[in-house]
């Protein structure tokens, strides 16, 4: 309403100057990061294994997360956040390399889900759990979850490019279709892709809030990873007068809004099976919560809402980008520290065991990712350049 | 110039009319700067920004509602740990009734903070707003129905210390202002 808003001004395109010989660097860390996770595979395959899948969990999430948003600003129609879409769409475009990352674990499979190595008549919960639990099926299903992820995130980001060239209502349209289609798929493929992964991890084990569970920190961390690229971009001079602070308070909004449902999941779920008492379910959380892994589960409730939730939840950082970015680095952390959680006690059963493995697998990953975000964000503008809602976009008013 | 209600009756103040949000929305921005404090604008949808062009300061309420859900979260922990850890110990399937206990105890808690936040949000808005209210002297005026149709509105209060009848409708016309009315009580 302000009369006349200022134009976009600076290059939509991203210039690799930026950038620069680090490119090289994060590519030469990962090659050293792979070859020392295969020198490990090879010593040491079950730790591997889980490290692995801990590392892969984590970016996992953070890519899904990323068509996640995309999804949402279609279906709801969204105005603020066409200005940021193309970025969820790069994240989310990296979904097709997590099907690569996912081949590793295929060759430790009965390492990590030990129900593989189970014969028929062996175990009677295993038995109950027939034909969900074979490994023709395991497959088929995981096969399926990427493929559906791959085309969706791939189809959105490639309709939304094309807009820029043609400046066609059309696509708008038909990325909301795309979308109407994909929701129902996007929220059966997370959700069992967390019970085959993670619940699947001790097969006696079950609880029907894992696939919400993750659900939560895979939002809270996606939108955590998006505030960080478009600060780092807006200090390397993109986005003037295209991102406002007004930007930034709905991303601190909706931070402090995840983190209040993956308190209100994570605590409705441990509340559930503390209360029932029955011991099938109450395994998982014993283990948690018994030994060393007290300490980092106690740190989880402390850390991963108590602080983000008093700290976003005032009105005065949330225009800040600066706070907000180190609120959002601090959350990642959390997140990391829930995935590890979630996966190593499996492994370490006495306690906390930590393993370089670990950070190799993390650091392997997160370069490739990297790299190829990078890649990404020189493919395409910035931002939608002639989405029809760009103008309101832009002169967002919270 | 124009009046309307019962021209015995006091003043209640002289409003305008605008055609578009624009124009409110700019007037809004020059009475605020020209210092008026008693004056509102009626508009069909909320206008985004207007809070910033009227220069409203922030609402107290966010503050009765903390107060609110402090209390529901206080009666919470008085009515749960009071009773059930203190007065009359109750082991139920093996818990324990001290500090441990809180997950059970945590949706009541959480409820009742949210409760009594919402009843005060909403019952504090009511009554910070005046409301309800039977009457209003604007609707003395016909042309104001219009306000939840097409048209929008301004109307600066006899009450403001700057109000005098002639300035302020010379301030409205020079603001854009159509059919400049004096509004009368009943």
């Amino acid at each position: 309403m302000s009369g006349h808003d200022p134009k976009p001004t600076g290059s939509a395109t991203f210039d690799y100057k930026h950038v620069g010989s680090r490119f090289l660097g994060l590519v030469a860390l990962a090659i050293v990061a792979y070859i020392a996770v295969g020198f490990g595979a090879w010593t040491d395959t079950k730790q591997f294994a889980f490290s692995y899948l801990f590392a892969f969990t984590f970016f996992l999430t953070i890519c899904m997360g990323g068509l996640f948003w995309t999804l949402v600003h279609h279906a709801v129609d969204a105005e603020w956040s066409v200005v940021v879409r193309r970025q969820m769409e790069n994240i989310a475009s990296l979904l097709v390399v997590m099907g690569l990352l996912f081949i590793p674990l295929i060759f430790v499979a009965p390492k990590l889900w030990y129900w593989m190595t189970k014969l028929p008549g062996q175990d009677i919960l295993l038995d109950e759990k027939w034909p969900y639990l074979t490994k023709e099926f395991f497959w088929i299903r995981a096969a399926f979850y990427f493929l559906f992820f791959a085309i969706a995130a791939t189809w959105l980001r490639r309709n939304s490019i094309k807009q820029d060239a043609s400046g066609s209502a059309r696509y708008t349209l038909l990325n909301r279709k795309i979308t109407f289609a994909c929701l129902p798929l996007f929220a059966v493929s997370l959700t069992f892709a967390a019970i085959d992964w993670l619940m699947g991890l001790d097969y006696h084990w079950f609880s029907t809030m894992w696939g919400v569970y993750i659900f939560a920190g895979t939002a809270l961390s996606s939108m955590c990873v998006l505030v960080l690229i478009v600060t780092a971009l807006r200090n390397a001079g993109y986005f003037q007068n295209v991102i406002t602070l007004e930007h930034y308070h709905i991303m601190g909004k909706l931070m402090l809004a995840f983190t209040i449902f993956w308190a209100y999941i994570g605590f409705s779920q441990y509340m559930l099976i503390w209360y029932a008492n029955i011991p099938e379910e109450t395994v998982y959380f014993l283990r948690r919560n018994t030994e060393s892994w007290q300490i980092l589960s106690t740190a989880l409730v402390v850390g991963h809402f108590f602080v983000p939730f008093l700290m976003l939840l005032p009105n005065l950082g949330k225009k800040k980008p600066a706070f907000l970015c180190g609120m959002a680095i601090w959350i990642l952390a959390m997140h990391l520290l829930d995935i590890y959680v979630v996966v190593l006690p499996a492994l370490h059963k006495a306690g906390v065991v930590l393993s370089w493995l670990d950070f190799a697998c993390l650091v392997a990953i997160g370069c490739t990712l990297a790299a190829l975000f990078l890649k990404r964000l020189g493919d395409a503008p910035l931002w939608p350049q002639r989405d029809p809602r760009l103008p309101q976009s832009i002169a967002l008013k919270n | 110039m124009n009046a309307v209600g019962n021209p015995t009756a006091p003043v209640y103040g002289i409003a305008a009319e605008f055609s578009c949000a624009r124009d409110l929305y700019h007037a809004a921005e020059k009475i605020r700067d020209a210092g008026f404090e008693k004056w509102d604008v009626f508009s069909p949808f909320p206008i985004h920004g207007m809070d910033e062009a009227m220069g409203l300061k922030k609402s107290i309420l966010g503050k009765f509602v903390f107060l609110g859900g402090l209390t529901g979260f206080l009666t919470a922990v008085t009515l749960e740990f009071g009773t059930s850890s203190f007065l009359y110990p109750l082991i139920v399937a093996g818990k324990p009734t001290n500090l441990y206990t809180v997950p059970a105890f945590f949706p009541v808690m959480f409820e009742l903070t949210i409760l009594l936040s919402a009843f005060t949000a909403v019952f504090g808005m009511l009554i910070l707003n005046g409301l309800p209210r039977l009457n209003h002297q604007l609707f003395n005026w016909d042309r104001f129905k219009k306000v939840t149709e097409d048209k929008f509105f301004v109307a600066i209060e006899a009450q403001d210390p700057k109000f005098s009848s002639r300035s302020v409708r010379d301030f409205l016309e020079s603001l854009g202002g159509q059919n400049i009315t004096t509004i009368h009580g009943d």
